[in-house]
């Protein structure tokens, strides 16, 4: 019960859709919105106990404290004080009820201080005859209203209040010239105004503290399972592709044995380059569960890879979670070079905590520019792009700080 | 490119080499990459580091594939770099963690592979005389070193060393940094030499250093290695 369940409850965003390759769809960092369902989870439950609550406070003050107010109003000792006072707290305990069902409650203080201030005048209007009938409403009904006005506090703030009203009562009772049969009476009313409230304002208040508990676990457990399954996606990709790389290798090897193809043959030595190429960034893949960056730098790998690119893709650490814009940022301007790449290509990821630098080198060679932004230095956000070329190699980087 | 590598090498005497690898045609492939350099010679080859030593125990360069038989050499290394072997270590292990144990563990140089001939003979001549050759795996490796305790590198440093590893071209890399090849490579051979800090002291690391400040790359007190050291070697009470 506190500031958040007040948020509206969020759901998690649509994931992603998966990019091009086969490379299995990697884990997006957590976010906020997952993190909030067992808040959502606890808000829901809290929900059931307010209704509760404005329900039993409202009822009780129209169908217990109302008929009897009336059938009394000769014998009260100001009977316009104490009719006031329940059109008061009824419009206030109303207006308070539909608040907090709409998850804005009215501020808890000055209304608990009103409702003290009624209790009182209530008392003093009551008369002495009246003291301890149903038509003195305040012993009935202000303790539920108490418990809208503290809602989402803490207990001794209701606690707090109910000894307010147990004081009052008891200046009243002894004011009043009070016998031992009164003050046993009070006793009991005292009790009676006490348990039931807290004990509904305690009650609601584990409940809602273990729902969000449970819905946390179920979280965790959600998430485990899920980057497991990713892992055992990624782990079976791998293999999927061991076992296609292993075969063309073994193809080129198997030619090269039996004398099928010559070593001096470009066409040969350029399979056999592609081979150990792919055999070189499957050894190199050390993640269990691929990165978002690096998954989508492999994918376009393997697709330029498909199209007879010898490519070594090179990642030293893992990136940290990086939010989708910069993410992209870092990658579309080199797979768009890479996409226009002859000869050979070389990608290389450095990641630290604060700084991921990607780059692609290429050979250089006439013609246009690659597809992306022109040569030189360009600021785009937080993302640095450099483009060159010297002739012998063309160079786009880009770079990423904290 | 710097100093030449061959500039304190005494005598006409080529370069000993010993190959060790378990697979015959990779030492076969190694050995017709160093037979390009005439400067150097393979004297054994072998799949036990012992047995390839003792059958060359002149051999100023031990070439040593870090997987042998199934399993990582990483005590043998550092046994052979403590007893002042220059170990250029060439592995397709090429993860970052791997290459940092090798340099902690005295290797005097890492090699991927992959890496091809000329980075190979650039790196055995350059162990022979004791100074660093960091080919950009390695460069790699070193920028994105996450341990907390990594050595600290200038911003100039890092970047050689990262676009070094990006482009692996250091004329590229002069032509981005507005600086000269030399300097490129002093930031990325200074960068190396401050490695030797890291990890158990090793023989080898302290020829390396000692010939970092003979060639006047590097400072003493920009190392502080040699408190660090003393520190290291007292025994704990």
């Amino acid at each position: 019960m506190s500031a958040d369940l007040n948020a509206p409850a969020h759901l998690t965003d649509a994931p992603e859709a998966p990019t091009r390759a086969s490379v299995p769809t990697p884990r997006e960092p957590v976010s906020p919105e997952a993190l909030a369902a067992p808040a959502a989870v606890a808000h829901a439950s809290d929900r059931g106990a307010r209704i509760a609550a404005v329900v039993i406070a409202l009822a009780w003050h129209v169908a217990i404290a109302l008929p009897a107010v009336l059938a009394a109003r000769a014998e009260f000792a100001a009977p316009a004080v104490v009719l006031g006072a329940w059109i008061l707290v009824a419009v206030t305990g109303a207006v308070a009820g539909v608040r907090l069902l709409q998850g804005s409650p009215l501020p808890p203080w000055p209304l608990a201080v009103l409702l003290v201030v009624v209790d009182a005048a209530v008392f003093a209007a009551a008369g002495e005859r009246q003291l301890f009938t149903a038509a003195n409403w305040v012993w009935g009904t202000l303790g539920w209203f108490f418990v809208l006005a503290v809602w989402g506090q803490r207990v001794m703030g209701l606690i707090a209040l109910l000894s307010t009203h147990a004081v009052i009562a008891l200046v009243a009772v002894l004011g009043h010239g009070a016998e031992p049969a009164d003050v046993a009476r009070y006793v009991m009313y005292v009790y009676g105004t006490f348990s039931l409230p807290v004990a509904v304002f305690v009650g609601s208040t584990v409940i809602v503290g273990l729902a969000r508990e449970r819905a946390a676990v179920s979280a965790a457990g959600h998430a485990m399972a899920a980057e497991r399954d990713a892992a055992e996606r990624g782990r079976q990709e791998r293999r999927d592709r061991l076992a296609l790389v292993s075969s063309a290798a073994g193809r080129v090897l198997g030619d090269l044995a039996t004398g099928q193809a010559d070593p001096g043959d470009p066409e040969v030595q350029r399979r056999c380059m592609l081979a150990a190429a792919r055999l070189r960034r499957l050894i190199a893949e050390s993640d269990d569960v691929p990165d978002p960056l690096l998954h989508e730098l492999r994918a376009a790998a393997d697709l330029a890879e498909r199209s007879g690119l010898p490519i070594d893709l090179v990642t030293i650490g893992t990136p940290p979670p990086l939010p989708v814009e910069v993410r992209r940022r870092l990658a579309d301007p080199l797979t768009g070079t890479l996409a226009d790449a002859r000869g050979w290509a070389r990608l290389t990821v450095v990641s630290g905590p604060d700084e991921v630098v990607v780059s692609l080198v290429t050979p250089d060679r006439e013609g246009p520019e690659a597809t992306g932004p022109p040569p030189g230095e360009h600021d785009d956000g937080p993302v640095q792009y450099l483009y060159e070329r010297d002739g012998n190699i063309r160079w786009a980087q880009t770079r990423w700080r904290r | 490119m710097g100093a030449d590598p061959m500039a304190a090498v005494s005598g006409d005497r080529p370069i000993g080499v010993a190959i060790v690898d378990d697979h015959p045609v990779v030492v076969e492939g190694v050995r017709a990459w160093l037979a390009t350099e005439p400067r150097l010679t393979v004297l054994a080859t072998g799949d036990d580091p012992d047995e390839v030593l003792r059958a060359a125990p002149e051999a100023d360069v031990v070439l040593l594939d870090l997987r042998l038989h199934g399993r990582m050499a990483l005590d043998k290394l550092a046994e052979l770099s403590a007893t002042g072997r220059r170990v250029v270590v060439y592995s397709e292990h090429t993860d970052p963690q791997t290459m940092l144990a090798a340099l902690d563990a005295g290797a005097v140089a890492f090699l991927a592979k992959h890496e091809g001939r000329e980075h190979c003979v650039e790196t055995v001549l350059a162990a022979a005389s004791d100074r660093p050759y960091v080919p950009p795996t390695l460069a790699g490796a070193m920028v994105g070193d996450p341990r907390p305790d990594r050595p600290m590198l200038s911003d100039k440093e890092r970047e050689a060393l990262l676009l070094w590893f990006q482009s692996m071209s250091k004329a590229s890399v002069a032509r981005r940094m507005q600086i000269s090849e030399h300097t490129v490579k002093q930031y990325v051979d200074r960068a190396r030499i401050k490695y030797t800090r890291a990890g158990r002291p090793a023989a080898t690391k302290a020829a390396l250093l000692a010939r970092a400040i003979e060639d006047g790359l590097v400072r003493p007190e920009e190392i502080g290695i040699y408190r660090s050291q003393a520190t290291h070697d007292r025994p704990t009470p």
